[in-house]
């Protein structure tokens, strides 16, 4: 473990900020740079870190869920679905992690993200080379209980949307739930193309929404580590500190920009996650 | 849809208490410790650090019952259930 020096704290502060801000804004808890970053740059145990990792994916998610549920951006009946599956799947995820090898988990995780990465950069170019449109509830589209509407200000309208595909989504979830048992991840790199690409939740509500349910997932993994002693408390809490901060921050930038662009920076960011996972 | 008297906007922020409610007091016990801490006193602060911390993991389970709360009393059974299960899903992983 590091001696906690005022540059130490300094530096876990700032990567507290970026991961928060990255948090909020996309709908990730940043676990995915979190543990690398304590471990090869502090010298952290990998089992301390993702411990510290998990609780600032929960503080992310406390912080932005607070902001977006009132606004109605994130979509709670949607989030509390998904999340029945999410935690079954982290659960099941967290009990087979030992038995299964990391690096076979990793590899499929990562030829996964590839093709969601074109799919979401492929969205977002579309979106940017086309005038600015109304946005409206696709109308071939049946009404269900978990379609939404929430107030745009970039488009400066309210964004009507219907909710499709939850059965498969769901099973999606589930999957999403498990690798976040495995490999200490929030799970959101899954959650937010699910809910984008195949539930059809425009990009910013799916973000939010992701945010809302990876608290709970990355809540459970990481109340498993506390009672064993693994959480660094005087380390974790800098980061907290940072990553509210970051978050309440992001929040903003969220709620201002452009949805396709946060589609073409989100499909940046699994692909570095992909090529990340592969390189080991 | 959920009754009149409980609208979606109440709804909406009484997630929202909970979740500051929670961040705030975990901020609160964090900035605590570190100041014992500082001030020479490392095992009361260590104790506060970790309280902030479980305050923190605890906040997510207290918006699932938030939840519940909110479904059972705007009629919607079905989400309430799914909230029940969740919480459910919870306890089960700490005792795991």
């Amino acid at each position: 473990m590091p001696e906690l020096s005022a540059v130490v704290m300094a530096g876990l502060l700032g990567f507290g900020v970026f991961i928060g801000l990255l948090g909020s804004a996309l709908g990730v808890g940043g676990g995915i740079f979190m543990v690398p970053f304590l471990v090869m740059a502090l010298d952290v145990p990998i089992h301390q870190a993702v411990a510290a990792s998990l609780v600032a994916i929960t503080a992310t998610s406390c912080a932005v869920a607070a902001v977006n549920v009132e606004r109605g951006l994130a979509n709670v009946r949607l989030g509390i679905t998904l999340e029945v599956t999410t935690a079954l799947g982290s659960i099941a995820g967290a009990l087979i992690a030992s038995r299964l090898p990391a690096g076979a988990v990793r590899t499929l995780f990562a030829l996964m993200l590839l093709p969601v990465s074109v799919m979401m950069f492929e969205k977002g170019r579309r979106g940017l080379s086309r005038p600015r449109a109304k946005a409206a509830a696709p109308a071939d589209a049946a009404p269900t209980p978990f379609d939404s509407v929430f107030f745009d200000p970039a488009l400066a309208e309210h964004t009507p949307y219907r909710v499709r595909n939850m059965v498969p989504a769901s099973f999606v979830s589930l999957f999403a739930g498990s690798l976040s048992g495995m490999l200490g991840i929030g799970g959101g790199v899954v959650q937010v193309p699910l809910m984008n690409l195949l539930c059809g939740v425009p990009m910013k509500a799916a973000a939010a929404t992701s945010n809302f349910i990876i608290g709970v997932s990355a809540a459970a993994s990481a109340l498993v580590y506390f009672r064993k002693g693994l959480v660094p408390a005087e380390l974790t809490g800098v980061i907290v500190i940072g990553v509210l901060l970051g978050s309440f921050a992001g929040i903003y930038l969220l709620y201002r920009a452009r949805a396709e662009k946060l589609q073409l920076v989100f499909s940046a960011l699994t692909l570095l996650v992909a090529v990340k996972m592969l390189a080991g | 849809m959920p009754k009149k008297d409980f609208s979606e906007k109440d709804f909406g922020r009484l997630i929202q208490l909970t979740l500051l409610a929670g961040v705030l007091v975990c901020v609160l016990l964090l900035v605590l410790g570190y100041a014992f801490s500082a001030a020479g006193a490392p095992v009361p602060g260590a104790r506060l650090l970790k309280a902030g911390v479980l305050a923190l993991l605890l906040t997510p389970a207290a918006r699932v019952g938030m939840l519940i709360y909110g479904y059972l009393r705007g009629g919607e059974s079905y989400f309430a259930l799914a909230s029940f299960i969740v919480l459910a899903l919870l306890a089960v992983s700490v005792l795991v």
